[in-house]
């Protein structure tokens, strides 16, 4: 059955190559669409995972980048019984030189250490530390202007998170009097043994105006990550269905072309469950062979996107293993499918109109 | 053997057999005559279980045609094919072509048909290498390989040259004096000669 389904692809080799372009097209969209929003998801979660494992914004806040907390809040906060550290945020963006956004991180010292230096020291007063993705792309390599204000460079730093690599990051003072607030978040990290909703409760008695949340609760209610995640799964879908769409055409135009064969095979007594089997095999072997690709394919782009200077590191897709699987079988499926349904269209007309290439 | 009650088909709007019926015995040798478009290709596909009639019923070896639950096996049991155009497999060869529905088919009985119809040379090779006479005889072995009950043959000898055609025909003699039931739709009036039974299908009518 394969020897012979190599056959027939080999036998069309334009409609064999449309399928497998097609193919390859649709999943490495999914691929690179839903990677790409993961990866984000990811690096956004893993900075406030980090050091942080309650994490406390101010209520009702559509993003994190609009929130404000009295920073004043640490000193009390510190004070709760099994509350080992608590640092504090500032998030904003502003243009530098001619990249258009950059993420600019104030944070209180007790945080610099998440910052691996690659040289020069941490930031005093007026100072700031830059990451890796962004220096390369400073025209001045000693000062910087954020918001009309000058800084001088005291160091680099190296992130594995795409966001830290790309910015900047500041003594929170400074941040502070340039986005007009002392904090924008305060992430705390807790005992082993600590239970974290008694301390949530005791903070959140602290400040009317404060809403507080263990850091895994509010990664999977963030707004933001589901909307993302949503338009990730949504445009994902639309390659599903162009995929589906596209080998579905293709497999009827092939399936039209075919019918006489199929209709001698019919009067000659193979079954019509054995020739949707033949055509799903064919469908198989290029639906996985389009997986193979599509999948290297997302790689190598993945790979130049997230050293592309110009990105700043933002962009920066991660498949994993879940990810893989979950597009491996929408794979299968839009292969299954897209070939199925040609074929069983083909598998109610009676064989005599298959040979006679369906006159009636 | 097979009986038809009524039947009529239509393509579309266009009546292609008209309310016929005729019963067909085991072993009959049985050919229908008749101009292009008369309607015998439409009776012998309906027959033949290919073409479901538009009313009526046909009932082969007893059994209701509409009411056989595995018709794809059944014709494999049953049922050999020849078609006017020897529709082969063309990315398969010859061998392949012949087993292509049952590869359990001993080599002996393709070596032993071939034989018969010349064409033992040509097993290795692919349809577009074979004459269209070499491809015919290559269908109608196909037909027979499987030693069906019943050999339904559309003009199979229009791609065959007199010789040729008069080798096939005799064939069928001898198969139907072996018992097996053979029905052809053919212009060739020498060769309906052949036949035991002779219709003549005239605007869809017997």
């Amino acid at each position: 059955m394969f020897k012979n389904a190599f056959r027939t692809l080999q036998k069309s080799k334009l409609k064999t190559f449309l399928i497998y372009f097609s193919l390859t097209f649709s999943i490495a969209s999914m691929f690179l669409i839903s990677s790409i929003s993961h990866g984000i998801i990811g690096m956004y979660s893993t900075m406030l995972q980090t050091d942080g494992d309650i994490i406390v914004t101010q209520k009702k806040i559509a993003d994190t980048f609009f929130s404000d907390v009295d920073i004043k809040l640490l000193q009390s906060i510190k004070k709760i019984p099994h509350v080992s550290s608590a640092s504090a945020m500032i998030l904003g963006a502003s243009p530098v030189e001619t990249l258009p956004i950059v993420a600019v991180y104030g944070v209180t010292q007790n945080r610099f250490h998440n910052y691996k230096l690659l040289q020069g020291v941490y930031p005093q007063q007026n100072q700031a530390l830059i990451g890796t993705s962004i220096y390369k792309q400073l025209s001045d390599k000693t000062k910087i202007q954020i918001a009309n204000k000058t800084f001088q460079i005291s160091g680099v730093f190296k992130s594995e998170i795409g966001f830290e690599n790309g910015g900047i990051v500041l003594n929170i003072k400074d941040a502070g009097a340039i986005f007009h607030k002392s904090a924008s978040i305060l992430l705390l990290t807790t005992n082993l043994n600590a239970n974290i909703e008694t301390i949530i409760q005791t903070i959140k008695k602290l400040d009317d105006n404060i809403d507080v949340k263990s850091t895994n609760s509010f990664v999977k209610n963030y707004n933001q990550f589901k909307i993302i995640q949503t338009s990730s799964n949504l445009i994902s879908f639309l390659a599903f269905v162009m995929g589906l769409i596209s080998i579905i055409s293709i497999m009827s135009i092939t399936v039209a072309q075919r019918e006489s064969e199929f209709g001698i095979m019919r009067a000659i007594g193979i079954s019509m469950k054995k020739i949707v089997w033949s055509l799903l095999v064919e469908a198989l072997i290029l639906g996985l062979s389009s997986f193979v690709s599509a999948y290297l394919f997302s790689l190598v782009l993945l790979a130049i996107i997230k050293h592309t200077p110009s990105l700043q590191g933002y962009v920066n897709g991660v498949i994993s293993l879940e990810l893989f699987l979950w597009i491996f079988v929408s794979s299968l499926l839009m292969v299954t499918l897209g070939s199925i349904f040609p074929a069983l269209k083909a598998a109610k007309t009676d064989p005599i109109l298959l040979i006679q290439g369906n006159k009636s | 053997m097979i009986t038809a009650r009524t039947i009529s088909h239509r393509y579309n709007n266009d009546l292609a057999l008209k309310k016929t019926s005729l019963h067909i015995a085991k072993g009959e040798f049985v050919a229908f005559t008749g101009e292009s478009g008369s309607g015998k290709s439409t009776l012998l596909s309906i027959l033949s279980t290919l073409l479901t009639p538009t009313e009526g019923d046909v009932f082969f070896l007893g059994k209701k045609v509409q009411e056989i639950h595995d018709i794809d096996t059944f014709r494999k049991e049953n049922i050999g094919f020849i078609f006017q155009f020897h529709y082969l497999i063309d990315y398969l060869n010859v061998k392949e072509n012949l087993k292509i529905a049952d590869n359990s088919i001993s080599d002996a009985r393709v070596q032993t048909l071939t034989q018969k119809l010349g064409i033992e040379q040509l097993l290795e090779k692919y349809p577009n290498e074979l004459s269209g006479g070499q491809r015919q005889r290559v269908a109608i072995v196909r037909a027979l390989i499987n030693k069906p009950k019943v050999v339904f043959a559309d003009e199979p000898t229009g791609n065959l040259d007199s010789k040729n055609a008069r080798i096939v025909f005799e064939l069928f003699k001898q198969l139907s004096e072996e018992g097996t039931t053979i029905i052809v739709t053919t212009h060739n009036k020498q060769l309906a000669d052949f036949a035991d039974t002779i219709y003549e299908v005239s605007d869809g009518e017997l």
